[in-house]
């Protein structure tokens, strides 16, 4: 079973620490360095600031994965215990961006993959090609290679928590201790 | 009136409090999801809350105030390309290119040992490159007159605070000695603890000795008025800004630093004038005011004042060098680090602290005259200079920890590659006190290199 990070309505703040250290994590150069780029962060986990409700959202590693079976190039992939594009693959179809349920998917322009795309303009003389921006998709991959989720360790309001597999058996597990305490209760009372 | 050093933007700050848990003196205030503030009379500017700050001009969102009003309003060059985030400090640049340009004025600058082992990172280099050929031609390339080191001074700064530690040991002196190099330290200690101020080493520190000297013996040295001499420090803090402009900071009849930038400043800089960084050919620093040692070039990482300071006290008190110089029981990251250091039958005991909160139960057991110790070192930033707040900033926890490592090591290793690594042995050191200053703490040393921490409090 994957594992998901999840954010608590009640708790966020809506500061957007989790975004920087979002862009942050998923970064191999000096954080110095990366202020050079047109746009410095991109994040993969979003803060929804509207009046009524202000969280942290991102991938929930679907079992199903809406967005890997939509994918026609299987640029969306299971690995190891999450969900994860594969950039190089990815053809910026979309499609997995409609399918997913939650609005965890994100449109980046690449400015990092150097390989140009040139295409025809409207007008179309094929030896007048234009250079066009490379979009690509990109979303949680609960920073698999750079250690436990940033986005979770930097929340200072504590909004945000990576459930596990074993966990979510342990939550299982306690909420049928305590129904079944309940019951025994209910027992005692009838007798 | 000057803007305010540390300041939060208002418009930019979300309210995550993080810069708040991380003021070691609590003069950061606000309500969770509102603008915080910075209290400045609590403030003692190290920076630390410019380096945690996560909210920052989005392009996702809108505000008030445009990002080319935002970078003037900041004072920084209208070509800085970074992300502009809410807790920022006072930019100086404009004066440095303004000086630059005139053609009267001759320009020196320093660079703290902190320095050299970050900016590079500015330009793509892993965290932690050694690069003081590279800095130094940089400077040379921006057109400074003089490249001179702060490294130099903090030599200087061994031969007076040893030379201080000595006699105060010797003539029963107030003990344990406090080290005076950090600013927002010295700053703090007269805001919070001025019971203790006689406690402080009245060395200045080396930004301020080496300004100081710039201006009487290198001015002469060049043949120059040292009314048109322009000096400028290149520094990983932000409460140098401060430092430089205490009104008693003028020995040599002048302002004797006229300008701070920090390590960010200077790689904007850079930036700014097209210079390519990583290709450049590596130059030295210039003579004589930019000759250094190990022992000085360490300064920039917590226990480095305290090593430098051992490796040329010990063999003053004993008349024999200590048989290694790597003293790695005063190296290390823990916030309060304590060493007994017995050598020719002289015993000294020293501590260590990293990280302002840390200072507390220090000081108390000082007042209480509990301390057994003689000297201690203090700096504000956690692990030294190396960490400052005007140092490329790093959002990560875990790449902080990576960066100050890497650039800890960078120090370690540059001393570890110096022929000379002992202060005293500086020969430009030597030449200084034969043609200029006398002896340590003589007559010209103490107006030129010394301070009064307590008629600069009654002053204030």
């Amino acid at each position: 079973m994957n594992a998901f990070v999840i954010g608590d309505a009640e708790l966020c703040i809506g500061c957007q620490a989790c975004m920087v250290a979002c862009a942050q994590a998923h970064e191999k150069m000096p954080t110095a360095a990366l202020n050079e780029r047109e746009t410095p962060f991109h994040s993969r986990i979003t803060v929804v600031n509207a009046p009524e409700v202000t969280v942290a959202v991102q991938c929930r590693h679907c079992e199903d994965s809406p967005c890997a079976r939509s994918c026609p190039v299987e640029a969306i992939v299971q690995k190891n215990a999450h969900i994860e594009v594969i950039k190089e693959k990815c053809i910026g179809c979309k499609s997995c961006v409609l399918a997913c349920p939650f609005g965890a998917i994100k449109i980046i322009e690449d400015d990092m993959n150097c390989a140009a795309i040139f295409i025809s303009p409207h007008d179309g003389t094929a030896h007048d090609r234009i250079e066009k921006a490379h979009f690509v998709v990109e979303k949680c991959d609960l920073c698999a290679g750079c250690g436990s989720p940033a986005c979770v360790a930097i929340c200072p309001a504590k909004a945000l928590q990576l459930v596990e597999p074993d966990a979510i058996a342990q939550k299982i597990e306690n909420r049928r201790i305590k129904n079944a305490n309940r019951i025994r209760l209910y027992r005692s009372q009838l007798a | 009136m000057k803007t305010p050093i540390i300041t939060i933007d208002q418009e930019l700050c979300t309210g995550c409090g993080r810069c708040r848990e991380i003021c070691p003196v609590g003069a950061i205030s606000g309500m969770p999801d509102t603008p915080h503030e910075v209290d400045s009379t609590r403030c003692i500017l190290c920076g630390q809350c410019v380096q945690i700050c996560s909210g920052y001009d989005s392009a996702n969102e809108t505000f008030a105030t445009s990002r080319v009003e935002r970078l003037k309003q900041r004072g920084m060059l209208p070509t800085v390309k970074e992300p502009l985030f809410a807790a920022h400090y006072r930019g100086d640049i404009n004066a440095v290119v303004a000086a630059l340009q005139q053609p009267d004025t001759f320009t020196i600058v320093q660079c703290a040992p902190a320095v050299r082992v970050a900016i590079g990172e500015e330009f793509g280099m892993p965290y932690g490159t050694l690069t003081p050929g590279k800095l130094s031609a940089a400077l040379h390339a921006l057109g400074f007159n003089r490249v001179y080191d702060t490294n130099f001074a903090a030599d200087l700064t061994i031969m007076e605070e040893g030379a201080e530690l000595i006699n105060r040991i010797k003539n029963k002196g107030r003990l344990p000695m406090f080290t005076s190099c950090c600013p927002g330290w010295v700053k703090y200690v007269e805001d919070q603890h001025d019971d203790l101020l006689d406690h402080l080493s009245s060395c200045k520190s080396p930004q301020q000795m080496a300004g100081t000297l710039f201006k009487t013996y290198g001015a002469k040295l060049d043949g120059i008025d040292p009314a048109h001499v322009f000096s400028v420090a290149v520094m990983p803090c932000t409460c140098k800004k401060f430092e430089c402009e205490r009104p008693e900071m003028n020995s040599s009849g002048y302002q004797d630093v006229d300008l701070v930038i920090t390590t960010r400043e200077l790689a904007q800089l850079i930036k700014h004038c097209g210079i390519d960084f990583t290709s450049l050919p590596d130059e030295a620093f210039d003579n004589p005011l930019g000759c250094y040692t190990g022992a000085g070039n360490i300064f920039g990482a917590t226990g480095g004042v305290m090593e430098a300071a051992l490796r040329s006290a010990c063999e003053m008190l004993t008349g024999t060098p200590l048989p290694s110089l790597e003293l790695e029981y005063v190296r290390g990251e823990e916030g309060i680090r304590r060493a007994t250091i017995c050598h020719e039958g002289v015993e000294l005991k020293v501590t260590i602290v990293a990280g302002l909160q840390y200072v507390g139960s220090v000081l108390e057991q000082v007042r209480r005259g509990e301390a057994d110790f003689h000297f201690l070192e203090v700096m504000c930033c956690p692990m030294g200079c190396v960490s400052g707040g005007g140092q490329p900033k790093i959002l990560l926890p875990a790449q902080r920890l990576e960066a100050h490592a890497g650039r800890k090591a960078g120090l370690y290793s540059h001393d570890k590659s110096l022929t000379v690594r002992k202060s005293h042995e500086n020969p430009q050191i030597k030449k200084l006190y034969e043609n200029f200053l006398g002896e340590p703490l003589g007559h010209e040393a103490h107006h030129l290199l010394h301070t009064d921490h307590q008629q600069n409090r009654r002053a204030v």
